[in-house]
């Protein structure tokens, strides 16, 4: 009896430890969610694509359209890894054999093509130097639709503004290209990064010369995919061309394999291609978006989650929440000329009593962002400039004591007592848009202001930015302002928002007017006050000839310079770049260089 | 917008006239005798103290003045409003403002601009619609057709063309004349809805002209002015008193409307449209904000509605109700 | 008959080529904002802005652009007949744009319409057959009711009470029929009842008020006279003759939808035409804007032409005139 009894328990204690086993391994398998190629990549658009090239590179400015073309379409010279932070931003070899380092005083880049890298269906070929310049060309011609040219001004040659030749660029053969600048240009790697130097063959472009907004739906790929349907394309002449099935601008673009891709040319820590197929949907409806994809329907989403939903991820720590730098900053933006603002004094007051932790709180708390504390978002400057913050008060809810400090020795303060008490600081205009935050925005500006004296007429706008771009309007302060990057160098901060020599009648974007002279306020309409406005061009221009940390210094003591002495806004928020993910998708990665989803390593069960 | 097209059904006119000024005192004892207008009567009366005396009221009772917002107080750390407390009888509005006092002063701006921009559209209507019918002709083929067109217009699109261009300016648009905020409002209601008054005097002042008593009046020389003040505008008195009350809760909705789509009064002003746009992004966590400011708009329309219903009624000397 | 025919056509272009105009002069004069800024990128230059006026034909005075556009709506540009260009913000084709949302505001007002001339005239009918009843006094209080509530507070509360919280039907957003009726008749039941609401209250009182009226007319005493049964009465001369006026506003109030039914398709983000042109006019998006009030306008034009005919054919005296 009892060796049976033995024998019996010796057995079940080995199915006991069997089963576990199994089981450990079963789950185990399952804990570690197998990372594999396949399936099909969805992403829910809200409304619609909003591309501002339809996806033609040289002209495509949308940052989403940046992280599908930098991700799986165009490949550049130079490029990124695709993942958060610092190591997002680093530039890295993508078509080039190697990055350059610049020779002739700075002037000189000479890039190297890999042999391997060849175009999708139906051009089917190796890319050569020729095909990069002629996208440079492109880019150099008005007609084709480009939308940031300005930075390749640099190059000799280019801002001719015919396109025909560009004298400072050679091909001595088909797989060298060699940029002569002007000047030293230290963010010129960066430039060069951008989706509008990819390489574009010329007997596809051809058809479309002149018509900006056309190429894009038959853009052909240097990229580990490309559109559907774009292998069926006749190109063999420009009458015959069609665009691709599965691009059609309004509602879906779908995106399979490239044949013609070989990922011996490219490195995994750049791309690492696991999707069998992207699929672009745009979808009419924000709740629907997030219950898709809460159901897996969808795997990520391209939108803004309302409140409610934002509040609910955060709040329970889900790891489908996925939040990065925004690089962004949203800032009020003060008229230099424009009283009571031309006066430094209540500028100063006004960062100091503006209650930022409640402007956040507007757009959406501790979940969408963090209180700006100067221009530039921290990690642009390597987290440098992370303790400076001019006008810090108590929890960022502003300080009365503080602002009336401030306000002390102004023209305004007629009664000496640190209020704005001039007839200037009264019935102010306020120019608002009509969106959730700016209704929210707006009524703790005006209680805030208040206390310091100042009054606004509030005009609210549906739309506000283009009466904010036109000078003439003589807008004193509007609230609507936000910057992002365009590449990870402070230039793109400074140089379009605070150079005086950029300001233009119609679409401007130095709304502060930094740097205005009599002059130009003549021929602007500007009715303020333009005599002694600040002006930072010299140190701009000082700064973008620098490379390295000498350059980043020379930005992050402009920053200083210009948030504390000169005092154009109110920078209130950096907001953080959010996205809501399915529970099957097994692998994600943020694209630090377009602030969205580094769809190079995205990977889906 | 198109509750109008309830104004303009040839059965809901009552186009009958006595001719006499006893009409008077014959419309009075009809309308004293239905209850359901009084009741309307008594409760825009009661809408129109509201709107006078009930936000300054409503922001001294609760100690919570009208453009505050109480973000620390009522709305949650990443910006949902609150809902009813003892303090906040309505809740909070998107902006952490009391709702109680914004749905009060609410009742201001929509009575304002309803009765204001009515009151606009009855008189331009007035003068077109008595002009084209007196004198009939191409002055009236041409004012007729500039109605019809006016009519087929798409009311909100350049509703927000107008309102865009005004708000933008620093001194509105019409020389200062039409400011932004309320006056763009007004006067784009009011641009709109003439033409529904117009068409109706219009129609009114061609038969009164076919009577027997102008045809008298004229035969004895009268001049057509002498005609025009004296025979037919008195008969107009009537019907218009009936359309301008059922035309301001159309205009209440068309200022809600606009509101609601952004392109109304701005932010400031409470409006009950306005409070309404929030409701959209936060119906789902936040019912009060759809509730409270409904229910007013709702009351107030349905009262001009009845008490407009009630007017045509006593009015109307037709036997069989 | 001909001429008159033919005069009515006429007048009809005219009133789309006049409204188009009305709408273009507004955009263009009174822009808010250069529709080329969207092209321009993040820092445009003014050599750029030149360049984007001029291939967008924006540099040249406003009666050159619009014979501009008249003259390609007529010809046909690259994308077929009629020429509507291509949108500034996505680069499609108008015309594709509007066949992509035509069909959710077509289905919106098919189905809405169904319901509210179903059950307006029904109750209609009903309200005056049985005058002064409970049954009456119900029927015209909900329509009252139905004339003051606005849609966008009756379509959040439908959607909070038959969404969030009961789940009986689908939320806001659209599916096109081809990817599943279910959802898309889930998704499409709220609009509709939403929608027809005010307009079955509008139809229920006009159909009411004509039919009451008819009802007291010589003829119809004379058909009772003659011993016809009370329902023949009604529905053989009573409802015959009232119906004209509501065919004419039914016509009329179908047509507006097309590209105002706004509102509707706001609350419920059914994206349909006149969503489409409401984003579109505030981006600037000229293209757009006039391709859906084309297809308003001449949608309203065409109703106004067949009842016109239809007129015609049933009263004689009008072809006359």
């Amino acid at each position: 009896m009892k060796r049976t009894t033995r024998r019996l328990a010796t057995a079940l204690l080995v199915v006991a430890v069997g089963a576990v086993v199994l089981v450990a391994a079963g789950s185990g398998s399952r804990a570690k969610s197998q990372v594999s190629a396949g399936g099909t990549y969805k992403v829910g658009w809200e409304q619609s694509f909003g591309f501002t090239d339809n996806m033609d590179p040289v002209g495509e400015y949308l940052a989403e359209g940046f992280a599908i073309q930098t991700s799986l379409l165009d490949r550049t010279l130079v490029g990124y890894n695709h993942v958060p932070g610092a190591a997002g931003n680093k530039i890295v070899p993508d078509i080039a054999t190697a990055v350059p380092t610049p020779t002739n005083g700075g002037k000189t880049y000479t890039f190297h093509i890999k042999q391997g890298v060849k175009f999708g269906p139906p051009v089917n070929r190796q890319v050569t130097s020729a095909d990069f310049l002629n996208e440079m060309k492109r880019l150099a011609s008005p007609k084709d639709g480009q939308e940031y040219g300005f930075y390749y001004n640099v190059i000799k040659g280019f801002a001719s503004g015919k396109g025909k030749t560009i004298s400072g660029i050679s091909t001595p053969n088909a797989s060298t290209i060699v940029f002569n600048l002007t000047q030293p240009t230290g963010d010129f790697l960066y430039r060069m990064s951008m989706g509008a130097t990819s390489p574009q063959p010329a007997e596809v472009t051809k058809c479309f010369e002149g018509q900006a907004g056309k190429y894009g739906n038959d853009l052909i790929s240097t990229g580990p995919y490309m559109i559907q349907g774009i292998d069926k394309v006749d190109i063999s002449d420009c009458s015959k061309i069609t665009a691709a099935s599965g691009y059609d601008g309004t509602s879906k673009m779908i995106l399979v394999r490239n044949p013609n891709y070989d990922p011996k040319t490219d490195s995994t820590a750049a791309r690492q291609n696991f999707p069998d197929e992207f699929d672009f949907l745009i979808d009419a409806n924000k709740d629907d978006i997030y219950s898709k994809v809460a159901a897996g329907e969808f795997q990520d989403e391209i939108s803004s989650p309302p409140g409610q939903v934002l509040e609910k991820y955060y709040t329970s720590h889900s790891p489908l929440l996925k939040q990065y730098s925004g690089d962004r900053t949203w800032y009020l933006t003060m008229n230099l000329t424009a009283p009571p603002f031309d006066d430094v004094h209540v500028r100063k007051a006004f960062n100091f009593i503006m209650n930022k932790n409640a402007l956040v709180q507007a757009w959406g708390g501790p979940a969408i962002g963090k209180v700006a504390h100067h221009i530039v978002p921290d990690t642009l400057f390597n987290n440098q400039l992370a303790e400076y913050n001019p006008f810090a008060t108590p929890g960022d809810k502003g300080s009365l004591s503080k602002a009336k400090a401030a306000m002390k020795g102004s023209k305004y303060d007629t009664k000496g007592n640190g209020t704005c008490s001039a007839s200037a600081c009264h019935n102010v205009y306020l120019l608002a848009d009509t969106r959730g935050q700016d209704l929210k925005m707006v009524p703790v500006i005006e209680a805030d202001a208040k206390k310091i004296g100042i009054t606004f007429k509030v005009h609210s706008i549906n739309g506000a930015y283009p009466t904010l771009q036109t000078p003439s309007k003589n807008v004193p302060i509007g609230e609507r302002p936000g910057w992002g990057k365009d590449y990870a160098d402070p230039l793109t901060f400074f140089t379009p928002l605070f150079d005086g020599r950029n300001i233009i009648p119609n679409g401007n974007t130095n709304y502060s007017l930094v740097g205005i002279t009599p002059a130009q306020c003549k021929t602007l309409k500007v009715k303020g006050n333009c005599t002694n406005v600040p002006s930072v061009n010299s140190q701009l221009d000082k700064c973008s000839v620098l490379i390295g940390q000498p350059r980043l210094t020379c930005y992050e003591n402009l920053d200083k310079y210009l948030t504390g002495t000169v005092v154009p806004w109110v920078p209130y928020l950096w907001s953080t770049a959010t996205h809501i993910i399915a529970p099957n998708v097994t692998q994600w990665s943020f694209d630090q260089f377009s602030g969205s989803t580094g769809y190079a390593h995205v990977a889906v069960k | 917008m198109t509750a109008a097209t309830d104004l303009l059904s040839p059965g809901g006119a009552g186009a009958t006239f006595t001719g006499t000024r006893s009409a008077a005192r014959l419309f009075w004892e009809r309308f004293r005798e239905d209850k359901a207008a009084m009741f309307a009567a008594s409760v825009i009366i009661v809408l129109v103290l509201i709107a006078v005396f009930g936000g300054p009221l409503a922001a001294w009772v609760t100690g919570h003045p009208n453009t505050t917002a109480y973000n620390d107080r009522m709305l949650d750390p990443y910006g949902v409003p609150k809902g009813p407390n003892s303090q906040f009888w309505f809740g909070a509005d998107a902006a952490g403002r009391d709702l109680f006092v914004r749905t009060m002063y609410g009742a201001r701006t929509s009575l304002f601009v309803g009765v204001v921009a009515s009151g606009i559209a009855v008189a331009i209507g007035l003068v077109v619609g008595l002009t084209a019918g007196f004198f009939g002709g191409w002055v009236d083929t041409a004012l007729s057709r500039t109605g019809d067109v006016m009519l087929a217009l798409p009311t909100l699109l350049i509703s927000i063309g107008i309102v865009a261009a005004c708000n933008s300016a620093p001194n509105g648009c019409l020389h200062g004349l039409v400011q932004q905020g309320l006056r763009v409002v007004i006067f784009v209601i009011a641009f709109f809805t003439w033409p529904y008054i117009a068409r109706i005097v219009r129609g009114f002042t061609l038969s009164i002209r076919e009577k027997e008593f102008v045809e008298a009046s004229r035969s004895l020389g009268a001049s057509n002015s002498r005609i025009i003040f004296r025979e037919i505008l008195p008969n107009l008195i009537g019907p218009m008193i009936v359309y301008t009350t059922l035309l301001i809760p159309n205009n209440i909705l068309f200022e809600a409307a606009l509101s609601y789509l952004g392109l109304g009064v701005n932010g400031d002003t409470a409006s009950w449209g306005g409070l309404l746009n929030d409701a959209q992004t936060y119906y789902d966590v936040a019912w009060w904000l759809m509730l409270f400011p409904g229910l007013f708009l709702v009351m107030t329309t349905l009262a001009f509605n009845l008490l407009g219903d009630g007017l045509r009624d006593a009015l109307d000397v037709r036997a069989d109700r | 008959m001909l001429i008159y025919l033919v005069r009515r056509i006429l007048w009809a272009i005219l009133v789309v080529f006049v409204v188009l105009f009305i709408t273009f002069l507004v955009f263009f004069k009174l822009p808010n904002g250069d529709p080329a800024l969207r092209f321009a990128g993040k820092t445009p230059t003014p050599a750029m802005l030149d360049e984007i006026h001029h291939r967008l034909h924006l540099d040249k005075p406003w009666y050159i652009e619009f014979g501009y556009f008249v003259k390609t709506f007529a010809t046909g540009d690259q994308y077929g007949w009629p020429g509507l260009g291509y949108s500034y913000n996505s680069f499609a084709s108008v015309k594709s744009q509007i066949v992509y949302r035509a069909p959710r505001t077509l289905w919106l007002i098919a189905g809405a319409a169904t319901l509210w001339l179903t059950f307006g005239v029904a109750i209609g009918v009903l309200s005056a057959v049985k005058r002064r009843t409970l049954v009456d006094r119900l029927a015209m209080g909900f329509a009252l009711f139905g004339i003051s509530a606005p849609v966008f507070w009756l379509g959040l509360i439908a959607l909070y009470i038959f969404w969030r919280t009961l789940h009986w039907t689908a939320g806001t957003g659209y599916t096109p029929i081809a990817q599943g009726p279910g959802q898309w008749f889930s998704h499409m039941i709220l609009p509709w009842v939403v929608l027809s609401m005010l307009y079955t209250a509008i139809y229920a009182r006009m159909t009411r008020n004509n039919l009451l009226e008819t009802l007291g007319e010589d003829y119809i005493r004379t058909a009772r006279a003659k011993g016809l049964s009370e329902r023949r009465v009604i529905f053989r001369h009573g409802l015959r003759a009232s119906l004209t006026p509501i065919v004419t506003l039914f016509g009329l109030d179908v047509a507006l939808l097309v590209g105002g039914a706004i509102i509707t398709e706001s609350v419920f983000n059914l994206q349909g035409l006149g969503w489409m042109a409401i984003n579109s006019a505030t981006q600037q998006d000229l293209p757009i804007v006039l391709g859906v009030v084309l297809c308003t306008a001449t949608a309203v034009a065409f109703m106004n032409l067949v009842v016109d005919i239809v007129y015609a054919f049933l009263d004689p005296r009008v072809r006359y005139s």
